[in-house]
Formats: structure tokens, C-alpha cells, sequence
């Protein structure tokens, strides 16, 4: 502190007795007052001083505090975007699964198509060849087993081709679907006649009042493809039943075969689905029915079903939207394998296809 | 006489492949298999120089799961994979033991590719 050195300025004190030994020592007692009341002035101005520095310290502090919470709101903010990008990272990863399973499962449909397509394929142009380049050489018995095997491998490749037209029509959404009242009972009775299976092994159970609002070509294809199945894949007596369930009628073929393996029933209604067994790849079959018989099914408002006909054999069902009202009249001759086979609208006479 | 062992499943293939091969006197189809265990029965017991083998069998086994056994059965014998499955040809390139692959729908190249395998297209 310099106050002392400076206290002379102050004037105010100062004007008082200056001579004589009293006078002299009441000139420093100002003085030293004078140097006193400057020490307090500087004490307050720097406790002043203090104050402000303390003040601006303390709004630092409070400003420091504003921008810690901002920051931590912040870092949260952050932190949930953070968050949600995982999230959506997640996703795409999931959908990139997706995508490469669709990708797969399509390959490998391409790759199945194009086996059983070729297999029919290769004894048409094998034994049409043979007949060409030898023609004069073979006896008249070989050529015309020739001519039968041809037959019959242009007809397999007819219906794979017709299943898997069907097929592309389902999943491209243009199946031409004609809904109409039908008498559950004589569609039954259609599809036996035209399946050409033992009706001796066949119980059929069809209250008959039951009447579904469906298209018939489709019922048809779908009861046939029960029936076929039932003989090829499983053992008789077969059991055709029909039952009203609320809104819905079920339709079920049940045999006493093997049954449906259990770690193959969530892939059964899949294309080219065919559980790989010694048994099942001796059985001839596009692997496409019941794709198709679950497509036709969805079409018509309906579910296609599987399950164990316990204690032995496999039960498949289909339900449809039930009708009310009285019975539809007769709905004419009972319809051939092939037409069953002509699910895809491109296969119907040019008037029943779909407008695109 | 070159022998030929037939693994097919499908009569109408088998009666093609063997009627191919009945077009060369050369060739005698020495048995015919509907499966890979049939085929290695046959194969131990008559030797042949030509198996045409189906991937897709009645057996357990699949014809190409099959070809090391058929080899040591028959080590002589020629393998091809005659088969409806484009795909399995970048599999035999892995697999020494089969000697050549062909689609079913080249029968045409059937009866030459047997020929070239025997070495009997060099002495025509």
C-alpha cells in the first residue's frame, strides 16, 4: 500500500493548527488520520474490486453451468442418434438378409425349374433324335415305343409348365379369380371322377347343403392336388370330409400314409417343397402343388392347411368362404385332370382372361 | 467290347442311354442301377469301362457323393456325370474322379464322349 506517501494530498484533514509542538503533533494526527481514511477508501475500493471480480467469477460459473447442461443435452441428443442409426443399421442389415435369402431362394428355384424343365426335355430330344438319324434302321416296335415315351415326357413338361405359368400368375397377383356359389358336395363328387384314383379307397363325408362361394377351376385344383398326393405320398383308405367351421367351410383329404416328416411341415407349402428322401425322389411330382394349392387357396379368401391325421398319416385342408341360401343348380359335366391342371388364366379361353 | 453301367432312376433316361449305346457295337451296357448302392454292386462285379451316372438317385446316396466309392470299385472305369443339373458342373471340377459332365438334353454327345473317353475315336 502506498497510502501514506500520498495521504498529504487529501486537503480536507489538513487545514488545521500548524505551529508549536501541539500544533505539530495534531498536524501528523491528521495525517495519519488522512492516511487512515485513504487505507479504508483503498480497502473499500478493493473490496469493490473483489465484489466485481467475484460477481463476474460467480456469472462465469453460472454461464460455465448453462453450457455444461447444453453440452449434456447435447451429448443425449447425440447419443440417441447414435441410437437410432444402430437401429436403422440394424434394419438394413436385416433387410440386406432378406434380400440375399429372396436372391437365394430364387436362384435356387431358377436352378430347380431348369432341372425338372430340362429332365422331360432330354427324353423328347433323345428319342426324337434317335428316331431321326435311324429311322429306317429300327423296327417298327421300337420306334412306336419311341413315339409313346415322347408322349408322355410332352405331357409331364405340360403340366410343369402349366404349374409353374400358375404359379407366376399367383405371385404376380393377375390369377384370374371367377368366385361362384358351388354345392361343396358335387365338386367332391366332380373331382373323384375326373382324378382317376380307386373310389373303393376313397370315404367321402359332405353334409349336402354345404355351399362355398369360390371359382370352381380352382376348388377343383386344389381338391385334385389332395387326392393325387394322398395316393402318391401317403397310403389308403383316403378320407375326403366337409365341414361348415363359423364363416368358413374346411375341405380335408386325410390318408394313413407316413405322414409329413415334422422338421419339413414349415416348408410344405413352399415351391418345389419336397421332403428329400429316398421315398419322395422316387416320386415324380414338379414340387410345385402345394404352392399352388395354397395360392388358389389365398385367391379365393381361404387357408390351405397341414396336419398329422394322427395316429398315422397326414390330413391337408382348405377353407373357404361359405355361402347361405338355397343350393346352386347343377354346374354341368365333371371337369377333366387337364382342365384341373389350366389354374393359370393364360390357359383358359381367351374370354376369361384377365384384362392387362 | 466296352463295357457300360448305366445309374439312372428314370426308366425312360435308362432305355435312352442304353439305346445310344446299342448304336456302337463296341459298347454292351453291362447292367443297369436305379441307385448309388446298386451301382457299386454293379460296378465291383462286372468292371465296366463306362459308368453314366445320374446325381439324383432312388438310393440314399447321390450319384456325386457316390463317385469315390464307384472309382475304387472300378478304378478302369471312365465317369460320366450325366446329369438335368446345370449347377453341378463347377462341382466336378472339384472332383477328379469324375471324368466328364454332360447335360442330359446333349444326348447327341453322349455316344462320342463315351468314344473319346475309351480312346476308340483315335484308331477310327
Amino acid at each position: 500500500m502506498t497510502s501514506i506517501e500520498m495521504a498529504p494530498q487529501r486537503g480536507a484533514v489538513a487545514t488545521g493548527v500548524s505551529d508549536g509542538a501541539d500544533g505539530a503533533g495534531a498536524a501528523e494526527a491528521a495525517d495519519y488520520a488522512r492516511a487512515i481514511l485513504n487505507m479504508l477508501d483503498d480497502v473499500g475500493e478493493e473490496q469493490e474490486r473483489q465484489d466485481q471480480s467475484q460477481r463476474a467469477i460467480l456469472n462465469i460459473l453460472e454461464d460455465l453451468d448453462t453450457q455444461k447442461s447444453h453440452l449434456e443435452s447435447t451429448q443425449k441428443a447425440l447419443i440417441n442418434m447414435l441410437d437410432d442409426l444402430e437401429v436403422e443399421r440394424r434394419k438394413v442389415d436385416r433387410t440386406n438378409l432378406e434380400l440375399r435369402e429372396v436372391n437365394e431362394a430364387m436362384r435356387s428355384f431358377i436352378a430347380t425349374a431348369a432341372h425338372d424343365l430340362r429332365s422331360p426335355l432330354a427324353s423328347m430330344v433323345g428319342f426324337s433324335s434317335l428316331l431321326a438319324k435311324n429311322w429306317d434302321t429300327l423296327s417298327e416296335e421300337k420306334r412306336l415305343k419311341f413315339v409313346t415315351t415322347i408322349d408322355r415326357q410332352s405331357h409331364k413338361l405340360t403340366w410343369l409348365v402349366n404349374d409353374l405359368l400358375t404359379l407366376s400368375s399367383i405371385e404376380g397377383g393377375v390369377l384370374n379369380t371367377r368366385p361362384e356359389r358351388i354345392a361343396v358336395a358335387g365338386a367332391i363328387s366332380q373331382c373323384l371322377a375326373a382324378s382317376g384314383l380307386d373310389a373303393a379307397e376313397i370315404t367321402v363325408s359332405c353334409p349336402p347343403d354345404l355351399v362355398i362361394l369360390a371359382d370352381s377351376v380352382h376348388l377343383g385344383r386344389m381338391i385334385d392336388n389332395y387326392l393325387q398326393n394322398a395316393f402318391k405320398y401317403g397310403e389308403p383308405p383316403v378320407r375326403v370330409e366337409a365341414r361348415r367351421l363359423g364363416d368358413m367351410v374346411e375341405i380335408l383329404v386325410a390318408d394313413h400314409g407316413p405322414g409329413v416328416p415334422p422338421d419339413f411341415e414349415a416348408k410344405l407349402f413352399g415351391k418345389f417343397a419336397r421332403a428329400d428322401s429316398p421315398s419322395t425322389r422316387q416320386k415324380k411330382g414338379t414340387g410345385l402343388g402345394l404352392s399352388i394349392v395354397r395360392g388358389l387357396a389365398e385367391a379365393n379368401g381361404g387357408t390351405a392347411q397341414y396336419q398329422p391325421n394322427l395316429p398315422a398319416g397326414a390330413c391337408f385342408s382348405v377353407s373357404l368362404p361359405a355361402e347361405t341360401g338355397p343350393l346352386p343348380s347343377d354346374s354341368g359335366s365333371p371337369p377333366t385332370r387337364a382342365a384341373l391342371s389350366s389354374a393359370d388364366p393364360q390357359s383358359r379361353p381367351p374370354d376369361e382372361r384377365p384384362y392387362r | 467290347m466296352k463295357t457300360v453301367v448305366i445309374v439312372e432312376d428314370d426308366p425312360d433316361i435308362q432305355s435312352l442311354i442304353s439305346t445310344i449305346f446299342s448304336m456302337d457295337p463296341r459298347f454292351s451296357v453291362s447292367g443297369l442301377a436305379e441307385s448309388a448302392e446298386e451301382a457299386l454292386e454293379l460296378a465291383r462285379r462286372t468292371g465296366p469301362e463306362i459308368i453314366v451316372l445320374d446325381d439324383r438317385l432312388a438310393g440314399e446316396l447321390t450319384g456325386v457323393e457316390a463317385v469315390p466309392q464307384l472309382k475304387a470299385a472300378a478304378p478302369d472305369a471312365k465317369i460320366i456325370l450325366f446329369t438335368a443339373h446345370a449347377d453341378l458342373q463347377a462341382r466336378v471340377v472339384n472332383q477328379p474322379a469324375i471324368d466328364a459332365f454332360l447335360l442330359k438334353t446333349e444326348t447327341g454327345e453322349l455316344l462320342p464322349l463315351a468314344q473319346q473317353l475309351t480312346n476308340m475315336l483315335s484308331l477310327l
